[in-house]
């Protein structure tokens, strides 16, 4: 998506992801030109299209190596400790998935997320507990999607 | 040239079930256009494994997504003209004249012209697909595996050249997404490759882990930044009614920008942005004779929304005749397709007239539905713009999770989609687009297999792709749209210079 309103930032980065896209293809090359076939019914084989793509995409990384373009200036100071808390707290969620049930975990990702996102303590719990409960409801009740229950709660209706 | 295939479209669009689908979809496509910085393209991706996993018919999911299509489409006005925050890049246009609109009172009105000139320009771009796809599809009979792989070159030369203002970073796009899509067996051979032995990685990387990876996870990281650096103050409604004099004084623009959308939809890989962009160019080129454009002309608002809904259905015509998107969210229907084991080309239209005519025929019904909702309920509508980003964006992570873990019932989909995200964000940060990964990805194997048959044909003679008529031309093409917009820009250069 374009955004051109943002801030732009210098080529050094550009530059590093060029550098890193030029490893990578040499990297995908060298296995491309591994891959192991007992017989192929085409005369090209399953590694030749690997290797062109590999040799494509050196070739274009060099050329962005030296005319690097633009990007958007990177995130700093608080900003980027959110940008850090996001995907972490997806993590932790995906991470409570099973143990502890989708309600559960969803109510940690909105709470925290809705926090970081500029909700009081106060909103972004209740929130979170609101959203995990109508997300609940919808995707269980309302779609029967299959969702965890999570193994503490089955453990103790177990017991 | 038979419409058959249209009749039986419309029997499929309108059972009840269909029908309901359709208005649903319409519904949440407006509300997803209408919510900031969210676009058709991540509402897509959000709704796809939902609606997969619901078990629905192949289809009722096209139905369903061409609506979310067609409603955000609809919907980007809202955000663009009383925020003037775009809610996606086909929109960008509708703000350079929808804001001033807005701020002189006038929010309105505009809203109500902008919604007639998207009808005109959807049902323009309905017409051309119903009339224009069947002819396509005919010629494209005559394709063999040459042809389809000098057309996806052609694809990807258009791609390169239009999307974007930096080239390199799109064709680097594609190429990673055709590497994506290497991943896993190779049925020719029976060889994996680069699985690294991982019995998930077998079948290749999932479409929906990728995509919503791609879409959401990086989006809301986007939002994270937008939010802290910039606050929004929603404008008022007003009065919504439409005066014959501005339906009127539109009309050419409205019409020229339906007619450039199509076109720009047809082209391979190029979407509403572009579309939006070029008619309102040419609009402020033709029209504005008193400076007025980018001050509040309603000119210049309906020329870019005509020109993004009727391109949304110019571009399903590559993607249903030739199997290749023209745009980046038809990039994700047609993975939706795939996902189903269908593999849109010329015989779609002969053997799976349900699918194509019924896409079609909800596209007409959905632009009537989408024209009703939006033209009574826009003050309902613009209400959205009030939900904070506290409460939308953990929404999206939440339909993101449940939407790969629904599809995959395991814990590792949803962590292969957050290491996606994040990668996602790094390269949106660069300066990359997204779009062209997915079109790389959904084209990747087709365009490997089409290589290796024809090269299979011609026992390896790579003389293959360069014998045929329609090879040639479309060698040509490539080459003409690769080449040419750049040595147009040093020609008139040069020319300023002499001057």
């Amino acid at each position: 998506m374009d955004a051109p309103q943002r801030p732009l930032a210098g080529s050094l980065s550009n530059r590093l992801a060029a550098l890193a896209l030029l490893v990578f293809s040499l990297i995908y090359g060298y296995a491309g030109s591994g891959i192991e076939y007992a017989f192929s019914s085409d005369p090209l084989g399953p590694r030749v299209f690997p290797v062109l793509l590999a040799a494509i995409l050196a070739l274009l990384s060099l050329i962005y190596l030296f005319v690097p373009g633009r990007s958007e200036a990177w995130p700093q100071g608080m900003v980027l400790m959110r940008c850090i808390a996001l995907p972490a707290l997806v993590l932790i969620a995906a991470l409570l998935f099973e143990p502890i049930g989708f309600a559960g975990a969803m109510f940690v990702m909105t709470a925290g997320v809705g926090r970081i996102f500029g909700a009081s303590w106060r909103a972004s719990l209740i929130g979170g507990l609101v959203q995990a409960a109508l997300w609940y409801l919808v995707f269980g009740y309302l779609l029967d999607v299959y969702l965890p229950v999570g193994e503490l709660f089955a453990a103790s209706r177990r017991g | 040239m038979t419409l058959d295939y249209l009749w039986t479209g419309f029997s499929v669009a309108l059972s009840w079930q269909n029908l309901l689908i359709g208005l649903v979809g319409c519904f949440l496509g407006t509300i997803i256009g209408a919510l900031p910085a969210i676009g058709p393209i991540n509402g897509i991706a959000l709704l796809l494994p939902i609606a997969y996993t619901l078990g629905l018919p192949p289809e009722s999911t096209m139905i369903l997504l061409a609506a979310i299509y067609t409603g955000s489409e609809y919907g980007g006005r809202i955000s663009s003209i009383l925020l003037n925050v775009p809610g996606d890049a086909g929109a960008v246009m509708t703000a350079l004249d929808g804001n001033p609109l807005a701020r002189q009172g006038r929010a309105g009105e505009a809203l109500m012209i902008s919604g007639l000139s998207s009808f005109v320009g959807g049902i323009i771009g309905v017409v051309g697909l119903t009339l224009f796809a069947p002819f396509l599809a005919s010629l494209a009979i005559g394709f063999g595996p040459a042809e389809y792989f000098v057309l996806m070159v052609f694809a990807f030369a258009t791609l390169g050249s239009m999307v974007g203002s930096q080239p390199v970073k799109t064709l680097i796009g594609c190429v990673l997404g055709l590497m994506l899509a290497t991943v896993g067996l190779d049925p020719t051979s029976g060889a994996y490759r680069f699985t690294f032995d991982s019995p998930e990685l077998g079948d290749g990387i999932d479409f929906v882990v990728l995509v919503i990876g791609l879409f959401s996870i990086s989006e809301a990281m986007l939002m994270l930044e937008s939010h802290a650096t910039g606050t929004s103050i929603v404008g008022k409604v007003g009065r919504t009614f439409v005066r014959w004099k501005d339906v009127v004084f539109t009309t050419g623009a409205t019409l020229r920008g339906s007619i450039i959308g199509f076109v720009v939809g047809v082209l391979p890989g190029t979407g509403a942005s572009v579309a939006s962009a070029v008619s309102y160019t040419l609009e402020k080129r033709v029209s504005d004779r008193d400076g007025t454009f980018g001050k509040g002309d309603m000119r210049g608002l309906a020329s870019p929304e005509a020109a993004n809904n009727s391109c949304a259905a110019g571009a399903f015509v590559p993607m249903l005749t030739l199997g290749v998107p023209g745009s980046g969210t038809t990039a994700v229907m047609l993975g939706a397709l795939m996902l189903y084991n269908i593999q849109p080309g010329p015989q779609l239209f002969a053997e799976r007239p349900e699918i194509v005519g019924g896409l079609i025929a909800s596209l007409y019904i959905g632009n009537v539905l989408l024209l009703l909702l939006n033209i009574p309920f826009v003050g309902i509508f613009s209400r959205l713009l009030l939900l904070p980003n506290w409460i939308l964006v953990p929404g999206i992570l939440v339909l993101s999770v449940v939407g790969v873990y629904s599809t995959h019932a395991s814990v590792e989909a949803v962590l292969l989609m957050l290491g996606i995200g994040c990668m996602g964000w790094l390269l949106r940060k660069l300066g990359f687009d997204m779009a062209p990964i997915i079109l790389g990805f959904v084209l990747g194997k087709v365009m490997e297999v089409n290589l290796r048959n024809a090269l299979a044909i011609s026992g390896g003679e790579l003389s293959i792709l360069f014998q045929s008529h329609i090879s040639i031309i479309l060698w040509v093409l490539a080459a003409f749209v690769a080449v040419g917009p750049w040595a147009l820009q040093r020609w008139s250069r040069r020319r300023a210079a002499r001057v």
